[in-house]
């Protein structure tokens, strides 16, 4: 069954509308553009021709938010007018079986291709090296730093995410509660939780204060850092899920619904949903979240705070943080199409109004050093938010997909199938390492600023 | 068969021209060619892969003996998605041709009106998309605006509760497929020989002892045919789950298709989805033969 579906999704993966290296459009002979050269460490001067002016089509693979990348696609087409580029949406599901399969085909594979970090090691053997000089990368992006690989960089990152509490306005007004109230401590979060849920006369729960349903494992990964153990054992080998700080944070989250009573695991499926729905007032999501608020529900009134923290003390770290990674480049692309694909993440990176636009649709802190400050995005939730504490979020590394899948399982085990927590872990635990043996994958939370052993 | 042979019921008759064998030829060829193609070369794959550490994504494929079988052995989440797939086969496979019989002998009764009415209604879901139908059920159970909670006055978060999980997902397939055992079993009742019958009702049998001794043994042959194949498609069966599920809540709602699909393309442990595919294979393929050896045509 397993190979059939193999090759039913090999043929899956080349369906769409391609006419990547076919030489069509318009040639171009002006390279001199009058354009002004663009960047700081890394420089693109547009002042040049591409594929020698030749016609040219390219593909580039994403999952999601197809115009914002567009619009990038759009910006470089306007100087290289001979470059055409498709921008193909492969759903999230089935995007990672999808694309290897693609990329094995050469040419007729995307040149560029959207990465997410916990993919990393199936995408490794197809990727390109960036044709940047590493220092100037580096001093340019300097989480570039944590990617370099036998002194070269495949993939970067474009910005940093991480959770945040999301607040509804209006119910948080309808409570009584004002900006003032906006908690730091758990405990303050509990009790403003509780002023934000509703009951019928039957006591069944109409509104939930904060509801975490369907990410449950999100939140859970990287809340152990509040109570001061890392994820992974020293040497970044091994994953300790199953250690004190995990089990603090599991206690925390089931307390939260079982104790409190300020939420409900069976209060619908799905927190997201919930909050556009107003049926619950908190909810903790990653900065994504903004621009799927601004997609399809522009009209509802939110604010957003840090993750509240045991006490009201610094804490070892507040939570975990990932790169939102850059496309990578296809090295079984024809030599044309890896010439336009550099050009373009040269473009790319020297940019600043794409970087700036990337993190604000994104809801991204930009990893554009030049970028952390600017004017444009000192306003945004996920910099007004994290950004005064941003030195205190720990970045565990490309933690492979098998770390979320299995705290998935464990998370659902100990809310829904009332297993004890130790032994969800325990579980999770033991299938996380094996999986990790059979990668490369190395943590790098000694890398983070305050690392203790 | 031999005998049959001999007495001229199934005599070879010599190919008559060359273009006959040219067309005989053809047409071996290319089903040689498709079973190559779709079976031989994907099991010899399955059955070397299950012995690798097999990722065809990055083009891994380290040799690590029967490291995957044992690990397949231990694992908790294996031997729990066998049991469900048990669970799911029994039940789905007693309703499918419960209600699919019980439907059939009624729509074939002469006092049922409108037939053909009745036969596309129940086909119907048959005929449905999977996918479409499995994401209408799980908008039905959800506990907040499903229609199920709604109609009935639950209040069960179906989906998410390890005890009705699982039912709910057999539920929904025995709805949807039972209108095939439907249509196999009304076809079946239609070329049963109406002497039987008559000869019944003159000896006094009543409605009871007609069905049970005369149209359940006539039946058996399709009987037979609904339950093996049925039991074949239920140990694949992995879409609901896609759906519905994902397997949860934790793994209560794995079936063994589905803990291939998740090693493989979620995992993209290939090699160790290569294993388990085997073993259901084997299940698979065992149990037709005890199929066909215990309840087979003894004519033969």
């Amino acid at each position: 069954m397993i190979v059939i579906l193999t090759c039913s999704l090999t043929a899956c993966a080349g369906s769409g509308d391609n006419n990547a290296g076919k030489e069509t459009g318009t040639k171009d002979t002006e390279a001199d553009k009058g354009l002004p050269v663009m960047g700081d460490q890394i420089t693109y001067d547009p002042n040049h021709l591409v594929n020698d002016g030749n016609p040219i089509t390219i593909d580039w693979w994403v999952w999601a938010s197809e115009e914002m990348f567009r619009s990038i696609a759009d910006a470089y087409e306007e100087i290289h007018p001979n470059v055409a580029i498709n921008i193909i949406n492969n759903p999230w599901d089935g995007y990672f079986t999808k694309l290897p399969l693609s990329l094995q085909k050469g040419e007729e594979g995307p040149t560029l291709f959207n990465i997410h970090n916990s993919y990393e090691n199936l995408l490794m053997n197809y990727i390109e090296p960036y044709d940047i000089d590493t220092k100037e990368f580096i001093a340019d992006y300097p989480s570039a730093a944590s990617h370099v690989k036998d002194g070269k960089i495949y993939y970067a990152d474009y910005g940093m995410s991480t959770g945040m509490v999301y607040y509804n306005k209006k119910l948080w007004k309808e409570a009584g509660l004002t900006e003032e109230d906006i908690p730091v401590t758990w405990e303050e979060f509990i009790e403003i939780a509780k002023k934000l849920t509703k009951f019928d006369e039957d006591g069944k729960m109409t509104r939930a204060g904060f509801n975490y349903n369907n990410y449950f494992h999100a939140i859970a990964l990287g809340l152990n850092y509040q109570f001061g153990e890392n994820m992974f054992s020293e040497d970044g080998r091994v994953s300790q899920v199953d250690g004190v700080g995990m089990k603090k944070a599991v206690s925390l989250l089931t307390d939260l619904f079982e104790k409190y009573h300020v939420g409900d695991k069976d209060f619908g499926t799905d927190c997201e949903q919930s909050f556009y729905q107003e049926q619950s007032a908190m909810v903790f999501v990653w900065g994504f979240f903004v621009n799927n608020l601004k997609t399809n529900y522009p009209d509802l009134e939110y604010g957003t705070f840090e993750i509240p923290t045991p006490e009201h003390d610094t804490p070892y770290a507040y939570y975990r943080y990932n790169g939102e990674a850059t496309p990578g480049i296809n090295k079984n692309a024809s030599a044309a199409q890896k010439e336009v694909g550099q050009d373009f993440m040269r473009f790319f990176f020297a940019n600043d109004e794409i970087q700036i636009m990337l993190s604000r649709e994104g809801g991204l802190i930009p990893a554009k050093e030049a970028l952390m400050e600017s004017e444009e995005l000192k306003d945004t939730p996920i910099v007004r938010t994290v950004g005064p504490h941003i030195d205190r979020y720990i970045w565990p590394g490309a933690m492979p997909s098998t770390l979320e899948n299995n705290m998935k399982i464990a998370g659902e085990d100990i809310l829904y199938n009332g297993k004890a927590p130790d032994k969800a872990l325990k579980n999770a635990a033991g299938i996380i390492d094996v999986d990790l043996a059979n990668t490369d994958f190395t943590a790098s939370e000694n890398l983070y600023q305050y690392y203790e052993k | 068969m031999r005998n049959r042979e001999e007495k001229g019921m199934f005599k070879r008759r010599p190919l008559q021209s060359k273009s006959e064998v040219w067309m005989r030829n053809i047409v071996m060829g290319i089903l040689v060619v498709y079973m190559a193609v779709f079976l031989i070369i994907p099991v010899i794959m399955v059955i070397a892969g299950s012995f690798h550490q097999w990722n065809p994504l990055n083009e891994t494929y380290n040799w690590i003996g029967i490291e995957n079988y044992v690990r397949m052995f231990s694992y908790p989440t294996f031997w729990q998605s066998m049991l469900n797939t048990v669970i799911f086969c029994v039940f789905v496979v007693f309703f499918r041709v419960t209600i699919g019989l019980a439907v059939a002998y009624a729509l074939n009764s002469k006092m049922t009106r409108f037939k053909t009415f009745f036969r596309t209604v129940f086909y119907m879901p048959t005929v449905t998309p999977l996918v479409a139908v499995a994401y209408v059920w799980k908008i039905m159970y959800n506990p907040q605006f499903g229609l199920i909670d709604k109609i009935f006055g639950l209040d069960i978060n179906w989906l998410f509760d390890s005890k009705f999980a699982l039912p709910a997902l057999m539920l929904m397939t025995v709805w949807k497929d039972f209108g095939y055992a439907v249509i196999l079993f009304l076809s079946g009742l239609l070329s049963l020989p109406a002497d039987c019958y008559e000869s019944a009702s003159l000896d006094g049998a009543d409605a009871w002892q007609t069905f049970r001794y005369i149209t359940l043994p006539l039946l058996k042959p399709t009987m037979l045919f609904v339950v093996v194949t049925s039991i074949i498609s239920y140990l694949q069966a992995y879409v609901p789950v896609l759906v519905m599920t994902k397997g949860g809540p934790g793994t209560s709602t794995y079936l063994s298709s589905y803990l291939v699909y998740d090693q493989a393309f979620k995992q993209y442990n290939f090699g160790y989805a290569s294993a388990i595919s085997l073993f259901i294979l084997v299940l698979t393929a065992a149990f037709t033969v005890i199929s066909f050896k215990v309840t087979g045509n003894k004519d033969e």
